[in-house]
């Protein structure tokens, strides 16, 4: 019993103190929360623009003829829209990432760039997806009665519409931004120094696998954690206003 | 026909987009090399980013660098790491000699410097509690450096002149009967292990077959990340790790080595 305890305090020195292992650890850590961050950033301002789009194509465009300009317009930034979501929910990440950082980013020397636009990107394309149903979700009602109150369609929009959806879709949203957070673990594949390359980089130091993949595990979960406990406050925030 | 229309179109705006893109990236490397190192020799490797391949030993080696300055970029495959050369995303690549010269002729522009980094012996790893194990691979090996296999197998992958021409073929009426041994690797490292069509050859890969042929053993090869082949094999998801693996004391500490059956260099890549 007792050399199974002394094994398993050799292996926790090796793995968090030697070498300051735990300081390479809380590195991984913040880059991981910095990619997470701005791609969380770049996706909702990608995924509202288009949602608003698209449901604004839906709701005045779609199975009509277009008779403005505008409409055609509308209909190929649609269309565009289309072929992005498509083809961004088509393919793995890892294959994005790599396509960043070896094809698209080629010539730059900062990994990091290349995988926060990546899983902005990437992010992007859900959370476009996530909003517009939020949008469609609003009853048809609502907007009639602001248009008629002399609203336009870009106040109806801000001021009616997407504050009412925003409400019901921040679980999935919550959703959204908890799987980013562990998807950003493949971006060890193009060297970017993030918790689970650390994680990997001590295993291959101690030839031990048990406590740097927990330890990383753990990390992982409280990141989550805290971030379900944000959420939830806001959720409870946004409530309020039913009563 | 009008579905057929949008997806060519879909395929033609992607394939632009990329192009364009690209050409993008390829515009502005010009100005980013302000921030590249030129390593002629290993005193230019202070400083410098320098790219390998996350636990081996040429990373183990190049980390030492980290407290005089330099950046160490690890990837999971050594190709990704000469690939990231050949774009300038790092200075010079620290890798084994035989996989150097691969990649080098596989790439135009690239060079291997002259003094090699470091010197080494590669041998098989077997977990600490199979003693078992480790006593017959190296009595198997012992005779089959004798009788003149492992040099042949050797030849066969390294030497302009010895290429190709005395490939190892299993001794007819081989059976075997002890079951299975379950050999862990990474074959993206020609010529000691790599993919020809979908089975994995090279020199590791037929060692352990002839030494598997010896023992009376069917040989599985299993192909995984790098970083690993060592807890596969402690943990027991594979008999033995054969990956151009050198004998480190590190190493020692969690694992067994055979004798070694060969020995190589670490050398360094930079753009020519």
């Amino acid at each position: 019993m007792q050399d199974f305890f002394d094994g398993l305090y050799q292996s926790f020195v090796k793995t968090f103190i030697t070498d300051d292992r735990w300081v390479q650890l809380l590195n991984g850590l913040l880059v991981t929360v910095e990619i997470t961050l701005f791609a969380a950033a770049i996706g909702i301002a990608i995924g509202f623009l288009i949602a608003i789009i698209r449901s604004t194509y839906d709701m005045n465009l779609s199975g009509k003829k277009c008779r403005s300009f505008g409409d055609y317009i509308l209909k190929i930034v649609n269309f565009i829209c289309n072929i992005y979501i498509t083809v961004i929910r088509g393919t793995p990440v890892v294959i994005q990432l790599m396509i960043m950082y070896f094809i698209v980013f080629a010539s730059s020397r900062d990994g990091i760039i290349a995988a926060i636009i990546s899983f902005g990107i990437n992010s992007g394309a859900y959370v476009a997806e996530i909003v517009r149903s939020g949008i469609m979700s609003i009853d048809k009602g609502q907007f009639e009665a602001s248009r008629s109150l002399g609203f336009d369609y870009k106040s109806t929009m801000i001021h009616v519409i997407i504050p009412q959806a925003f409400k019901n879709i921040l679980p999935a949203l919550g959703n959204e931004f908890i799987v980013l957070v562990k998807e950003t673990s493949v971006a060890g594949y193009v060297a970017i120094q993030d918790l689970t390359y650390v994680g990997n980089l001590i295993r291959s130091r101690t030839y031990e696998a048990f406590f740097p993949l927990i330890a990383v595990a753990l990390i992982y979960l409280v990141i989550v954690l805290i971030l379900t406990f944000l959420l939830k406050k806001l959720e409870r925030r946004l409530r309020s206003s039913d009563h | 026909m009008k579905k057929i229309l949008s997806i060519v179109l879909t395929a033609a705006m992607l394939c632009t987009t990329a192009l364009a893109l690209s050409a993008c990236g390829g515009s502005s490397s010009s100005n980013s090399s302000a921030d590249t190192k030129t390593v002629a020799s290993i005193d230019d490797l202070k400083g410098a980013k320098i790219g390998v391949q996350l636990g081996t030993t040429g990373d183990i080696y190049a980390s030492d660098y980290e407290e005089e300055g330099s950046i160490i970029e690890r990837f999971n495959k050594g190709a990704d790491a000469v690939l990231a050369l050949t774009q300038g995303k790092v200075d010079c690549v620290i890798i084994d000699n035989e996989p150097a010269k691969a990649f080098v002729a596989a790439n135009d522009g690239l060079k291997i410097l002259d003094e090699p980094f470091a010197e080494e012996d590669y041998a098989i790893c077997i977990a600490k509690d199979n003693n078992d194990l480790t006593e017959k691979f190296n009595t198997a090996l012992a005779d089959l450096k004798k009788d003149g296999t492992v040099d042949s197998i050797i030849k066969n992958y390294i030497g302009d002149d010895t290429k190709g021409k005395s490939p190892y073929k299993t001794p007819d009426g081989t059976e075997y009967k002890n079951g299975e041994l379950h050999m862990a690797t990474n074959a993206f490292f020609e010529p000691y292990e790599y993919y020809e069509g979908d089975k994995v050859v090279g020199i590791d890969a037929m060692i352990a077959q002839a030494i598997c042929d010896k023992l009376g053993y069917k040989l599985v090869i299993d192909d995984m990340d790098f970083d690993s082949i060592i807890t596969a094999v402690q943990s027991g998801k594979a008999d033995f790790g054969m990956a151009g693996m050198t004998v480190t004391d590190e190493r020692k500490e969690a694992i067994n080595f055979t004798d070694s059956y060969t020995t190589a260099k670490q050398v360094i890549i930079v753009k020519e």
